[in-house]
């Protein structure tokens, strides 16, 4: 089984956006080490699978635009201004 | 009004028919148990005005004048869908859920947004950024979850029908800690469009009820092909309380899954209450047969994997831009998304969306993800074996009574594995139904669930329905 380190657990918070707490880490990474422990044992029946995957098939439909109120999707922004979402300054 | 008082939809309509009742008393009378127990029992993060609810609704159709709550991660058009989360609770859903204008056309009334575990994340409601829910059963212990809070409502009496969501068994097991009917359909009989996703290639909505006539009547309105929603399978509208004879099917075999109730994971109590109603269908002439699904035991470890995988990405849209939550005081737009995601989501969030990356990085998402799609493939084709045998399949719902608050605290794996008997169901992508059939030596109710092929939804709830004519756990009521 890896062991999941502190760095580790903080390389995976960044590329999920997130930030660990001081004074949570050593608990967040042992339940990551718990949980991810357990979930290895798919290994164990796995290795010796081979089951083709099933086709799905894709529903379609016409590519139609329903006119909508930007307004209604605007009014839910934390932040607005004319008809585009306002972020902080990238740059 | 005592005729109302934990009254079915089958009952509650029967009134309205035979005019003892008006829509509106009925109304009334759920707003008012509402007011008077929701107190104690925290069902609901919000009830909706009475005018409003009546507006919305088109007061007419199969379900005319049937009050019923929404778990909170399904959009109603002008109501917050807060998912129980921090992020959302200020947003305002713009549109209505295929299922929510179904209820709405066929007349329901839908009076509130039901509490849940964060993002339907856990097994006992105490996730929700707002509120933990009561077991009316035992106010000192758990509905379940993550739809804890429609389980909650309609075990109190509060609503006869609710709609839940089950991704690996959150509609199942609070249905049988609550003494409830609760039915996980088949993958893509329920349209999907406007359910807040978890994991979407498991994720079902799912209706809780006291008896297998209200599923039945409640899915007949809900189940159907949807152009919205591409994973929707070709199923024409129906009435499935049509089938509803009260018999078992003729030569009818149900496979018990043997592994399952032999499984540590599961309690003696639990074993003994289901063994009976075995039992009590053997007397009935129906077929038992004992199986095994092997594959059974690597089901709650898959389900991590995939669930996990599908949230961390489905999660990521929540950035503090569009919609929902942003963080105040921030410097850039790195920060934004962080300080807005960490400070957004409560901690099981939070975990599993880092599991989910984890499993699908690069170097790890062969041993984990690869893998656990694999071993999915093997489970659906162990069940599809075993219909080619039996009919349906039994196995418990639930490993345990409903238990305490904070019992799982210092052991979140524990409370993960809640799933154990339920997430191969949704692995699977076929039908499941929990149904009560007794209680603990402390009085706490338990369940038994049917699982049955690929829309074999009419065939779980003849199966079910004849069961509940020959007991009366279903018509046992908490003291409310």
């Amino acid at each position: 089984m890896d062991k999941i380190t502190k760095d580790e657990a903080l390389k995976i918070a960044s590329f999920t956006k997130l930030t660990i707490a001081a004074d949570e880490i050593d608990s967040i990474v042992a339940q990551l080490q718990d949980v991810l422990a357990y979930a290895a044992r798919v290994e164990d029946i796995a290795k010796d699978l081979d089951i083709p995957t099933t086709k799905n098939i894709n529903r379609q439909r016409p590519d139609i635009i329903v006119p909508f109120d930007s307004k209604k999707i605007l009014d839910q922004a934390p932040d607005a201004q004319d008809n585009y979402f306002v972020v902080p300054k990238i740059l | 009004m005592n005729s109302l008082k934990f009254a079915t939809i089958q009952e509650i309509q029967s009134l309205i028919d035979t005019k003892q009742v008006t829509q509106e008393q009925v109304l009334d009378f759920s707003l008012d148990r509402f007011a008077q127990i929701d107190p104690s029992i925290k069902s609901a993060l919000q009830v909706f005005d009475k005018q409003s609810i009546l507006e919305k609704s088109s007061g007419k159709g199969m379900l005319a004048g049937i009050p019923g709550i929404i778990k909170d991660n399904i959009n109603q058009e002008g109501r917050i869908a807060s998912c129980a989360s921090k992020v959302l609770e200020n947003y305002t859903a713009t549109y209505d859920a295929t299922v929510i204008t179904r209820l709405k056309e066929q007349g329901a009334l839908l009076v509130g947004r039901a509490n849940m575990d964060e993002f339907a994340m856990g097994s006992s409601t105490e996730t929700s950024a707002f509120c933990k829910t009561a077991n009316p059963w035992d106010t000192s212990r758990v509905p379940g979850g993550s739809s804890g809070g429609s389980a909650a409502a309609v075990a109190a009496g509060l609503v006869p029908w609710a709609l839940g969501s089950d991704t690996g068994g959150s509609v199942r097991q609070p249905a049988g800690f609550c003494n409830l009917v609760g039915l996980k359909p088949t993958y893509g009989s329920v349209s999907r469009y406007g359910l807040i996703a978890y994991a979407s290639s498991l994720d079902q909505i799912g209706v809780f009820s006291k008896t297998v006539y209200d599923s039945a009547l409640v899915y007949s309105v809900i189940a159907g092909r949807d152009e919205k929603d591409s994973s929707t399978l070709d199923l024409e509208p129906r009435d499935y309380t049509k089938d509803l004879t009260g018999k078992f099917p003729e030569g009818l075999t149900i496979g018990i899954v043997e592994n399952a109730m032999n499984a540590t994971e599961l309690d003696p109590q639990v074993k003994t209450v289901v063994d009976q109603a075995i039992a009590d269908l053997q007397s009935a002439g129906v077929k038992i047969k004992r199986i095994q699904l092997p594959a059974l035991d690597y089901a709650a470890a898959t389900y991590f994997i995939v669930s996990r995988a599908e949230a961390a990405s489905n999660l990521a849209r929540f950035d503090g831009v569009r919609y929902g939550y942003r963080s105040p005081d921030i410097a850039n737009l790195e920060e934004m998304y962080t300080k807005t995601r960490h400070d957004g989501f409560g901690r099981e969030v939070r975990v599993r969306m880092m599991v989910g990356n984890y499993v699908l990085s690069s170097g790890h998402s062969g041993k984990y993800y690869n893998n656990a799609k694999n071993v999915q493939r093997l489970i659906r084709n162990e069940f599809n074996e075993a219909f080619a045998d039996v009919d349906l399949l039994m196995m418990p719902t639930q490993a345990c009574p409903a238990f305490k608050f904070g019992a799982y605290d210092d052991n979140k794996l524990q409370m993960d594995l809640q799933d154990y008997f339920t997430a191969a169901v949704n692995l699977a992508g076929v039908p499941g139904i929990s149904i009560p059939c007794g209680f603990s030596q402390d009085g706490m109710p338990i369940g038994f669930q049917l699982i049955g092929p690929h829309l074999s939804e009419s065939r779980l709830f003849q199966v079910g329905h004849a069961y509940q004519q020959m007991t009366d756990w279903h018509t046992k009521n908490p003291n409310l």
